[in-house]
């Protein structure tokens, strides 16, 4: 009786939970479809995707994010494999370093962006091209929390320093230490902690819109003042985008599992 | 002209001193074993041969080459780990040709190399294996596989049982030795299993608190312990409080009894303490031998052996004998008699 009532709440806590998280997105997506007076269609959709902006700001987005997630790579992997192998006793102050994007609001970042590098000796915001360089290096500093504890954790899985001295031993360099023994064993840990960069670089507004690039989040709210049905079914996009790259992050880590990627 | 050789190797970790004035010379083809209690520094020193560390000061020379401060990817040292370390994302063979491939030897010399390895540790049928897929004992013979494939001119063991389960652990003493012997090659072996120790070994470095406490065969190690703390971390062994009769012929007395020690060094009249392995006692009395009557606290089995505790003047004594069917035991409460011969016992 005991169980079976614990059984219900569950039940109850669970349903509830879905229904808070799923009505809104059944509504909107509902909504999306209502274009067309009396009938379901996709007409928002095909006016999403006929809008040349939508394409503009979908490719810069994608190309910006791209380049986040190298150049988080090529810093993080590096910085948190020396932080285990060599300080690890200096971990809480970077753990608190890299949750500071989650701290400190966007729009104060990114002000202090524009009034740091919109005048000498560093000014970035003249030019598109030097802006991107900028907006990018916004973007690193957005992701560190999540790529920075992909990586931490990945590492965590497998014995560095062991690892690290059995190599060294064996007359590897620092490069071949990495390319051989420490990228490969992180690569499901890199690869999630990519798309999830990936994710946030995608519906980014705040950077974009400030720094005015084209980019997929600005473009998204403009529209969303603009129009009723098309802003739907851009959030129904966006959501699918972001759950495909989870999706895609559960698949390649379930199958890691499977083959050698457990650790020890 | 000794083969590796350690001269004063010091190695302090900010106030913390891990390691002091260690001097080692080890002949080329000679099996080593570090010995000690957790923290003694024996990973530490060895790690300075490895060149995982840097001594404070001191000196590490191969073949009379200074390796003090050359990088440890440099060094030709093979290493073991106990973790085993091997690389997860590559198959056995593919790890025990690692240092071959990044020695840049051509890929049919590597293919043949590992060939070789896998025979010598019997695991010809795993090359295509990951390490996810072996047990234990299988690791550990792929990681020392992969040591010695580069051919290094030192082989350093870090406690490389001491993760598997008592069995393996046996079967793969037996086996590190015989490569071993089959190699020729050096090797320092850190443990602090004693038996490990006495039984691979051609000499022991017994080492406490960063220093070293005695350098021995097992024999020397066990029947001639320098120090106090070799005596009782090597072994079992008794240790009883006697004042001295006679300085020159070793008399001592225990309470009322009268024992004769077969060494002693400079006896400059301070307490000092009789010992006696438990082994060396026999109940009964014989004249001519070390006697003494004490009163039986308890009979413990241990397997082959049997420990009977006496209480002697005031103070245990511990007694072996082998477990055999015929032996009539004594019981707790009765008195007995022990004897032992003079040379089996010594003053600290
Ligand atoms: N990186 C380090 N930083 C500070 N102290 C250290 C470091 N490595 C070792 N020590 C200290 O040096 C001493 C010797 O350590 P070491 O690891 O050599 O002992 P050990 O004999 O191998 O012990 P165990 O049997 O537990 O492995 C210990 O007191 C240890 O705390
Ligand atoms: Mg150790």
């Amino acid at each position: 009786m005991n169980a079976r009532r614990s059984n219900f709440w569950a039940l109850f806590w669970g349903a509830l939970a879905i229904l808070y998280f799923f009505l809104p997105l059944y509504g909107t997506l509902d909504f999306s479809l209502r274009m067309k007076r009396g009938e379901l269609s996709l007409q928002a959709y095909q006016i999403v995707f006929s809008d040349p902006r939508f394409w503009e700001g979908f490719r810069y987005s994608t190309l910006m994010a791209l380049i986040t997630i190298v150049i988080s790579v090529l810093i993080f992997v590096p910085t948190v494999y020396w932080l285990h192998l060599k300080v690890p006793q200096a971990r809480p102050v970077v753990e608190i370093i890299t949750i500071l994007p989650f701290i400190i609001p966007a729009i104060v970042y990114v002000f202090g962006l524009i009034r740091t590098f919109s005048r000498p000796p560093l000014q970035l915001t003249l030019s598109p091209f030097t802006t991107d360089i900028l907006i990018v290096t916004g973007y690193v500093v957005i992701s560190m929390p999540y790529m920075f504890r992909a990586v931490d954790v990945g590492m965590r899985a497998i014995d560095v320093r062991s690892l690290t001295e059995a190599a060294q031993s064996l007359g590897s360099n620092w490069f071949q230490i990495l390319a051989h023994v420490i990228l490969p064993n992180l690569r499901i840990a890199i690869l999630s902690g990519a798309l999830i960069c990936f994710a946030t670089v995608m519906g980014e507004l705040i950077l974009a819109s400030f720094l005015v690039r084209p980019a997929l989040g600005p473009y998204m709210a403009l529209l969303g003042l603009t129009k009723a049905y098309e802003p739907a079914a851009l959030a129904i996009i966006s959501y699918a985008l972001t759950w495909f790259s989870l999706g895609l992050i559960q698949l390649i880590s379930r199958g890691g599992t499977a083959q050698q990627f457990t650790g020890r | 002209m000794s083969h590796l050789e350690l001269i004063h190797l010091h190695k302090s970790f900010g106030h913390s001193v891990a390691v002091q004035d260690f001097n080692l010379s080890v002949q080329p083809g000679e099996f080593v074993s570090f010995l000690g209690p957790s923290g003694c520094g024996k990973t530490t020193t060895l790690r300075m041969i490895a060149g995982f560390e840097l001594p404070t000061s001191g000196v590490i020379t191969l073949d009379g080459r200074d390796l003090t401060y050359t990088p440890p990817n440099k060094r030709n040292v093979g290493m073991v780990f106990q973790s085993y370390a091997l690389f997860p994302n590559m198959t056995v063979a593919q790890n025990v040709g690692y240092g071959l491939k990044i020695a840049g030897k051509p890929k049919a010399e590597i293919a043949a190399r590992v060939q070789q390895m896998l025979a010598l540790i019997q695991m010809e049928k795993f090359a295509a294996r990951y390490p996810y897929q072996l047990s234990g004992g299988q690791q550990q013979r792929v990681a020392l596989a992969r040591a010695l494939a580069i051919r290094p001119q030192v082989l350093l063991l870090d406690e490389p049982l001491s993760a598997l389960d008592a069995k393996i652990r046996l079967e793969l003493r037996q086996e590190i030795r015989r490569i071993q012997r089959q190699l020729g090659i050096t090797t320092i072996y850190v443990t602090h299993d004693q038996e490990e120790a006495l039984s691979l070994s051609d000499r022991i470095v017994v080492m406490s608190q960063g220093k070293i406490e005695q350098v021995g065969t097992p024999t020397e190690i066990y029947n001639e312990p320098a120090t106090e703390f070799v005596a009782q971390f090597v072994g079992h062994i008794n240790l009883l409080p006697v004042e001295i009769l006679s300085p020159a012929e070793g008399l001592v007395r225990l309470g009322n009894q009268v024992l004769r020690a077969g060494r002693f060094g400079h006896l400059n009249g301070k307490a000092v303490r009789l010992a006696v392995r438990p082994e060396e006692l026999n109940p009964g009395r014989v004249d001519g031998l070390n006697n003494l009557s004490g009163r039986v606290e308890s009979v413990t089995y241990l397997g082959s052996i049997v420990r009977i505790r006496l209480e002697v003047e005031g103070h245990l004594l511990a007694l072996d004998m082998f477990n055999e069917r015929r032996l009539k035991l004594p019981r707790s409460g009765e008195p007995l008699d022990v004897h032992f011969p003079v040379e089996a016992c010594w003053l600290l």
